[in-house]
């Protein structure tokens, strides 16, 4: 049994069909690139797994129990996290700020023991910044850890929302378009820690279009096009199908850029 | 009877679409809700009588010169209160919605001052009554009617037809492209707040003659457009128009049939229109 | 020098509580009943506007906290009055009560957006000032009930008697704003008080991050709910009567403002700054107004027109987006660096390296 299946997963909005039954199994430790042309569905699927849409049809079994249906939070707290395309950050915090206020569900004390600030809620309040700070250090944001979150540069932006998904302590990590905008050592950087989470046991899905990023880093890639998949393999396999090339066709994005 | 229960409903109809259509112009422009837009109206409404029993202009001279008037004013206040304490982030609606509820204290104490605390009538600006069938009708009942079916046509011309319409519009949906085709946003903001306290005014001379006007009498109206732009939804032009049109039309037929209760069932059928469907009519779904 | 105390951020307090401490002895400074009533009811409204603040640090704007005053005076009015009870239970019933109808009103009404709440809120005050009129049997209708002082209170030799003077009445508000501020206080401070604030900032991403934005947003709406029944139930012992007309809508937009100017970025000294400063900015003005009326200078409308008008010169000179608490974390923060909520480790500031 896969870590993560997505059996039949429909999404309509009124008339438009988002997604049309999409089938995809996530294996724990896989590295899986979600790709297709602009409008296939890509986001719209990470928005129906994390929580954010409803599906309309179909299931998604997280360690064989459903999880479709449920909030945005209890997905989380099921350990599926994601980061978002255009950049969200809480206005006005630091670094370290939106860190700590993203981090609830490392804490196991209660509202109740924060409030009171008891010893057990101290301890492990001192447990939880120590993770927070590794989690910076590992992307390079250590050193603007009192820094304001929005006037980073983009590129550290879009580091500090990885972070902040990572901060919530996710078994699989979806990334939407994590090196949109980025040159390319931002991008290996970027692929660098993706390996590192791998590493660590994270299982991570990734909106990608950029195909250096994907063959350098992912066990396998799913293609979707007009909401249905319509390839799937290891990267070298996918990216040689008649049917992909032909769904790309026109458009710069395959094999080029960077 | 009956028909003029109608035909004052509609009257009441037509003060709070003026009302609520201008309301809800400045909420799409400055994403603010005017709480000094009653004030506005009263505002109106004093002038015209000034100009009108102390000046002794014809009607249609002080109409004018109100709504010229305070839109002017309208402008003044974005231009020089509102637009200084509008912060960029989430927090500037909260501080337009303290300086415009401090500016509608004001308002009340200046008229207050100016004018005296004691209602004054107008007195008949258009006498003579219609007999349609059986039923009296005031003129000044119909004018008001006939005068609201102007501005708002003249409204939808502006808002459709004409380039300021166009710039008004693209403002209103995307300030930030709005401005890369050579909109002045600011300017804009301005001419909309004019154009909205000049309707808020333009419904307060409707009024002025059919009852009597004192600086108090923003209040009422003011949360009338509230309801009507509730009812019609919230962002939408044409739902304040319906709105109000529901909205007075209701009031009259419930203020007859029962007299008291009628601001305890509009207000349950707000809060009833609220939980069940948010957006209103025309409203922009909520999520 | 401790070197385990963090001076930056404990000087300025210090100074705060020299410059607040004559609070304390201001009965021993007069005892003009006007001059004690005008405190008296300014610590009453500072309860409320921390309320105020604080549902507004969960993202929501709620117009309607007189409400649950009148819920608060009217609970702890028909306890004491009708059925006899002592005040002090129902004083904390009051509490209890309004907070429990915050808690089942908001569960309903915190679901719908943002701006549609505030007028459901708005709406809110109208409808506890019907039930207060119209269900006559309890609540005596427009006849109000009447609110009975507090008992004496007997401490050995010394009995604090609340029917004589105001003081005692004194002294109990500022253990009121006391309690209701340390407790607010700790909020902000703690980690709930920065899960407040995700919700307000960027609903989307805290709820991505677990935040289970319902539970957050009741949970400060019915902490609200709480200390403005008793706020409530206070004002209605203090001024001995609770009618339907005495808190309404007027109120709740008073205690905004109050909130607004006093500085939304502190959920207990800007709320009593404000509320200290414009209560007593509104009694100066009615006073004057009608010293000027005896003295035969009939000025009517005097009193709102200067009192909206100083708002609006208050709020535009203010630096954009802050209150008056501001000016004073402003001119601390010039001098240091403050970190809001959470408490950090303080070497940590020592090992990353600050620009």
């Amino acid at each position: 049994m896969a870590l993560l299946e997505i059996r039949g997963i429909t999404k309509n909005f009124g008339m438009l069909k988002a997604l049309d039954d999409v089938n995809v199994n996530v294996e724990q430790g896989d590295v899986l690139g979600i790709v297709g042309p602009n409008g296939s569905g890509k986001t719209t699927l990470i928005n129906v797994i994390s929580g954010f849409y409803q599906p309309t049809k179909g299931g998604i079994f997280l360690d064989g129990k459903n999880i479709a249906g449920l909030r945005p939070d209890q997905i989380t707290a099921r350990g599926i996290g994601r980061t978002f395309q255009s950049n969200v950050m809480y206005e006005g915090l630091t670094v370290i700020q939106s860190m700590l206020v993203s981090s609830l569900l490392q804490y196991k004390t209660g509202s109740w023991k924060a409030f009171f600030g008891t010893r057990t809620y101290r301890e492990e309040h001192e447990r939880v910044v120590g993770r927070v700070l590794e989690i910076l250090r590992l992307l390079d944001l250590f050193n603007d850890t009192f820094i304001a979150a929005d006037k980073l540069s983009y590129g550290y932006q879009r580091m500090l929302g990885i972070a902040i998904a990572l901060a919530a302590n996710p078994k699989i990590l979806m990334l939407d378009e994590p090196t949109t905008g980025m040159n390319y050592e931002e991008a290996m950087f970027v692929v660098e820690n993706i390996r590192k989470l791998r590493d660590q046991g994270i299982t991570v899905l990734m909106i990608e279009h950029n195909m250096k990023v994907v063959t350098n880093v992912a066990t396998n890639v799913v293609v979707l096009n007009f909401g249905t998949k319509i390839a799937e393999g290891p990267p070298h396999v996918v990216m040689n199908n008649k049917d992909v090339i032909e769904a790309y066709l026109g458009t710069e994005n395959f094999g080029a850029n960077n | 009877m009956l028909i003029g229960i109608w035909v004052d409903g509609l009257v009441q109809s037509c003060i709070y679409t003026t009302m609520a259509f201008g309301m809800v112009l400045v909420f799409s422009i400055l994403g603010i809700l005017n709480w000094a837009h009653g004030q506005f109206y009263m505002l109106g409404a004093m002038v015209l009588w000034s100009v009108v029993m102390l000046a002794g202009f014809p009607f249609g001279v002080g109409l004018l010169f109100s709504a010229l008037l305070i839109g002017v004013l309208g402008m003044l206040v974005e231009k020089f209160i509102i637009d200084r304490v509008n912060v960029p982030s989430a927090s500037g609606a909260l501080y337009v919605t303290a300086v415009t509820i401090a500016l509608q204290l004001f308002f009340v104490g200046g008229a207050s001052m100016l004018w005296g605390r004691l209602e004054k009538g107008l007195g008949m600006v258009m006498p003579g009554i219609l007999s349609l069938g059986g039923v009296n009708i005031s003129h000044q009942k119909i004018a008001v009617i006939i005068f609201t079916l102007v501005v708002m046509a003249v409204m939808y011309f502006v808002l459709g037809h004409t380039r300021t319409g166009l710039a008004i519009r693209a403002a209103a949906q995307r300030p930030d492209a709005a401005m890369l085709y050579g909109v002045h946003v600011g300017r804009i903001k301005t001419l909309v707040m004019g154009i909205g306290c000049a309707m808020a005014a333009l419904a307060g001379c409707f009024m002025a003659p059919i009852y009597p006007v004192s600086p108090f009498m923003g209040g009422i109206p003011m949360i009338m457009s509230l309801l009507a732009i509730v009812i019609g939804g919230i962002g939408s032009l044409t739902g304040a128009i319906v709105g109000g049109v529901i909205l007075g039309l209701l009031n009259s037929v419930i203020a007859y049939y029962l007299s008291y209760f009628s601001e305890v069932v509009l207000f349950a059928l707000v809060i009833l229109i609220l939980l069940i469907r948010p957006q209103g009519l025309f409203g922009v779904p909520v999520k | 020098m401790n070197p385990h105390i963090d001076w930056r951020n404990t000087f300025p307090k210090i100074v705060a509580c020299i410059l607040a401490a004559p609070a304390l002895i201001v009965p021993l400074l007069t005892d003009n009943p006007a001059t004690l009533s005008t405190m008296i009811l300014s610590g009453i409204w500072a309860v409320v506007a921390m309320g105020f603040t604080l549902i507004l640090w969960t993202g929501q704007f709620s117009l309607g906290q007189a409400a649950f005053m009148a819920i608060g005076g009217y609970t702890s009015g028909i306890l004491s009055a009708r059925l006899g009870w002592p005040f002090w239970p129902s004083f904390l019933t009051a509490g209890l009560v309004s907070g429990a109808v915050a808690c089942a009103v908001g569960a309903v009404v915190l679901r719908v957006g943002g701006f549609y709440f505030s007028i459901i809120t708005l709406a809110l005050g109208e409808i506890v000032r019907i039930i207060a009129m119209q269900w006559q049997s309890v609540t005596r209708g427009t006849r109000g009930l009447v609110a009975y002082p507090p008992e004496a209170i007997s401490l050995g030799f010394i009995k604090i008697d609340f029917e004589a003077t105001p003081v005692p009445y004194y002294y109990f508000m500022i253990v009121l704003v006391a309690v209701t501020g340390l407790i607010y206080w700790r909020i902000g401070k703690s980690r709930l008080g920065g899960t407040f604030f995700s919700v307000a900032i960027n609903p989307m991403l805290a709820e991505h991050q677990g935040i289970h934005l319902m539970k957050f947003r009741v949970m400060a709406f019915t902490v609200a709910g709480v200390f403005t029944g008793l706020a409530g139930s206070f004002y209605a012992h203090f001024l001995q009567a609770v009618t339907p007309y005495m808190l309404g809508i007027p109120e709740s937009i008073q205690v905004m403002i109050m909130s607004i100017v006093g500085g939304v970025s502190s959920l207990v000294a800007g709320p009593i700054i404000g509320s200290v400063v414009l209560y007593n900015l509104s009694q100066f003005l009615q006073r004057a107004g009608s010293d000027l009326q005896t003295s035969g200078f009939v000025l009517e409308g005097i009193q709102p027109l200067v009192f909206g008008g100083a708002v609006v010169c208050i709020l535009l000179f203010l630096p954009r987006g802050s209150g008056l608490i501001d000016l004073w974390t402003r001119f601390w923060k010039r001098v240091y660096k403050e970190v809001d909520f959470y408490e950090l480790p303080e070497d940590l500031e020592e090992e990353t390296n600050t620009h």
